[in-house]
């Protein structure tokens, strides 16, 4: 299948943003890991997979259209100190994402590719679950308290 | 734990290679999946998940040594338009692998940080495996022709 114009450069954007996150949160799981936090460890974690799958969905979707994916470039990979900190960084990465991934639907939907849309859609649903999951913890934050919020983290879910 | 003098730096060094393997078995795999070789969609993505499973045990480590994880830069993906241009690559690579890996467990075993020369110890076992695999699969395709090879490579 040959791609309709654009396509190809929007997905690849879409890419480098995915990989980077998939960087970017595992570096986060695996601090909060390093700070006994093993709850925030497992949550960020599935979302470094999360990442994961929609980067090979999408260059297995960009060599489906006869383009060439690119894995060579990162974006700036943003690495907090602490978790109230990861948690901002990682808010505004996801709404950076949303906002690529809204221009991609727009996109596809003026050159007539409902089946990139369809799953650039899929993806923004993703995405707007990681936003919500992000600002419970900043609201959780602001409501009880760091001290409070970071001692549940302690122990993971059963 | 403190880290040893030049350790981190290695380490950031090795994660920098095994990230970049990531990116190029997942883009290999996809490109076999693309040409219809399940087979060797099959390898490549489980070469993937070795590599991802090094980067978590760096960076595990990075930290444990109070170092900072650089998950930001890549070395040069290998890539090619056909399956023994693909394997030709990754060969390169995983020498350079070798090679890079080989220094850092000197260097570590010259400063006495031995957890980490262990660590390092177990990923050098599955790079030569990889160099090995590799090196196989390229004299197979100079046995038999690329031809039979690749149909071989259809099914799983």
């Amino acid at each position: 299948m040959k791609a309709k114009e654009g396509v190809v450069n929007i997905l690849n954007k879409v890419l480098t943003a995915d990989l980077t996150a998939i960087n970017q949160y595992f570096v986060h799981a695996k601090m909060c890991e390093n700070w006994g936090y093993e709850r925030l460890h497992h949550k960020v974690r599935e979302r470094s997979i999360d990442e994961m799958k929609d980067a090979e969905k999408l260059i297995e979707h960009i060599l489906y259209l006869e383009g060439v994916p690119n894995v060579q470039r990162l974006n700036t990979v943003h690495v907090g100190e602490t978790v109230p900190e990861q948690l901002k960084l990682d808010l505004k990465s996801e709404q950076e994402m949303l906002s690529i991934l809204s221009e991609g639907v727009v996109h596809c939907t003026k050159a007539a590719d409902f089946t990139t849309r369809h799953m650039l859609e899929d993806m923004v649903k993703d995405v707007d679950a990681h936003i919500d999951w992000i600002e419970v913890q900043l609201e959780t934050i602001k409501q009880v308290g760091i001290e409070n919020y970071l001692s549940e983290q302690i122990k993971k879910d059963s | 734990m403190k880290a040893k003098e030049g350790v981190l730096e290695f380490l950031n060094q090795v994660l920098k290679a095994e990230l970049t393997a990531v990116h190029q078995y997942l883009l290999h795999a996809a490109m076999c999946n693309n040409w219809g070789y399940g087979r060797l969609h099959d390898h490549y993505s489980h070469l993937a998940k070795e590599e991802v499973a090094h980067s978590s045990g760096l960076i595990d480590h990075v930290l444990y040594l109070d170092g900072t994880p650089d998950v930001e830069h890549l070395d040069d993906v290998a890539h090619g338009r056909d399956v023994a241009a693909l394997f030709a690559g990754d060969l390169e690579f995983e020498r350079e692998d070798v090679e890079l890996l080989r220094k850092a467990i000197a260097h570590c075993a010259k400063v006495g940080d031995f957890t980490t020369r262990h660590l390092l110890e177990e990923m050098v076992v599955d790079s030569e495996e990889h160099v090995d695999w590799f090196e196989t699969q390229l004299r197979t395709i100079e046995q038999v022709g690329a031809d039979r090879y690749l149909s071989e490579q259809i099914k799983k």
